[in-house]
């Protein structure tokens, strides 16, 4: 599975407008709506904000996934904010977030869900994937870098 | 003189993949010519729960979820894959497993004695991120018994459907 065919351009933010948690979360869930697999979006909100409730999910390494698993989607729906000045998120290490991927999955797809989380830490380790994503001035530039990653 | 038949054990992986539903179909065929036996089984990778925890991505409770809910995701391959065999009339033993994937798959084809392994195929071209694709890769250099890919789901569906 790539990450570049579950997100959509339409679902790429460059860059990312809103600086305040919530609304940055909206932002991200409003552009993942393009994939028009989110059923309900009240109900994705929440879902993603009482997992924001449990720990932030800003991690290290500028790398923030706002996540949670919800019947309020179809399947696995994906979004990417790119903030190249940094966002602070209550990360792990206390530093700003850059790069914000949202991901929502339905509760029958478990398994699909951990291997993308999975994948999206494993991608930010790549210092060239990154440099071009914050560098990106467009989404078509931030959807060719991670095309270039997972080559 | 009767030697030792090439294929009596056939291990099958499921692992969550859309092709290892696809693999599990072509090793019931195999065992229904060769009369080899059947095994299938899933690991929970809780090596990359722990990874996911470690980085921060889960907190405890939701690793914990997570891990349960793998468990009923690898329970419902395993009995989907028992009642696959059932339709062609054979037994097949299943086993959930736990732990670090092509680690548990490599020692299990061993001490059960399998004599062929079979794994679904996964995206051509997958990520070099990812989980699944780099477990089968492990597995296909760390195993010592032969590692079957199968590929044409198409293919596979329409020869297990004329199996009686």
């Amino acid at each position: 599975m790539k990450l570049s065919s579950l997100l959509r351009r339409e679902a790429i933010i460059v860059p990312i407008k809103n600086y305040d948690k919530r609304l940055l979360i909206e932002e991200l869930l409003d552009a993942a709506g393009a994939t028009g697999e989110i059923l309900d979006r009240t109900k994705a909100l929440q879902a993603l904000l009482d997992r924001e409730a449990l720990g932030s999910t800003g991690l290290e390494n500028g790398l923030a996934i706002p996540h949670a698993r919800t019947n309020a989607v179809n399947g696995i729906v994906m979004a990417l904010g790119v903030a190249p000045q940094g966002i602070d998120f209550q990360s792990a290490d206390g530093r700003p977030c850059n790069l914000f991927f949202l991901l929502l999955a339905s509760e029958d797809y478990t398994t699909t869900y951990v291997q993308v989380l999975a994948q999206i830490v494993r991608l930010n380790q790549l210092t060239e994937f990154r440099s071009s994503a914050l560098k990106a001035s467009s989404a078509e530039e931030v959807l060719s870098a991670l095309r270039k990653a997972e080559e | 003189m009767q030697g030792k038949r090439l294929i009596s054990r056939i291990l099958l992986l499921a692992d969550g993949s859309e092709g290892c539903i696809s693999a599990a179909k072509y090793g019931i065929a195999l065992a229904k010519i060769t009369g080899a036996a059947l095994k299938a089984i899933y690991v929970i990778n809780v090596d990359l729960l722990e990874q996911l925890e470690r980085a921060r991505v889960f907190v405890k409770v939701e690793k914990l979820d997570y891990e349960r809910d793998l468990e009923e995701d690898g329970r419902d391959y395993l009995w989907e894959i028992s009642e696959l065999a059932a339709s062609k009339g054979l037994q097949i033993e299943t086993e959930l497993l736990k732990g670090t994937v092509y680690k548990i798959v490599t020692q299990k084809a061993e001490e059960w004695g399998a004599d062929l392994l079979i794994v679904g195929e996964h995206e051509p071209g997958a990520s070099k991120q990812d989980v699944l694709y780099n477990e089968i890769s492990l597995i296909c250099r760390k195993a010592r018994c032969t590692v079957l890919i199968a590929k044409n789901p198409e293919q596979i569906d329409s020869i297990f459907d004329t199996i009686t």
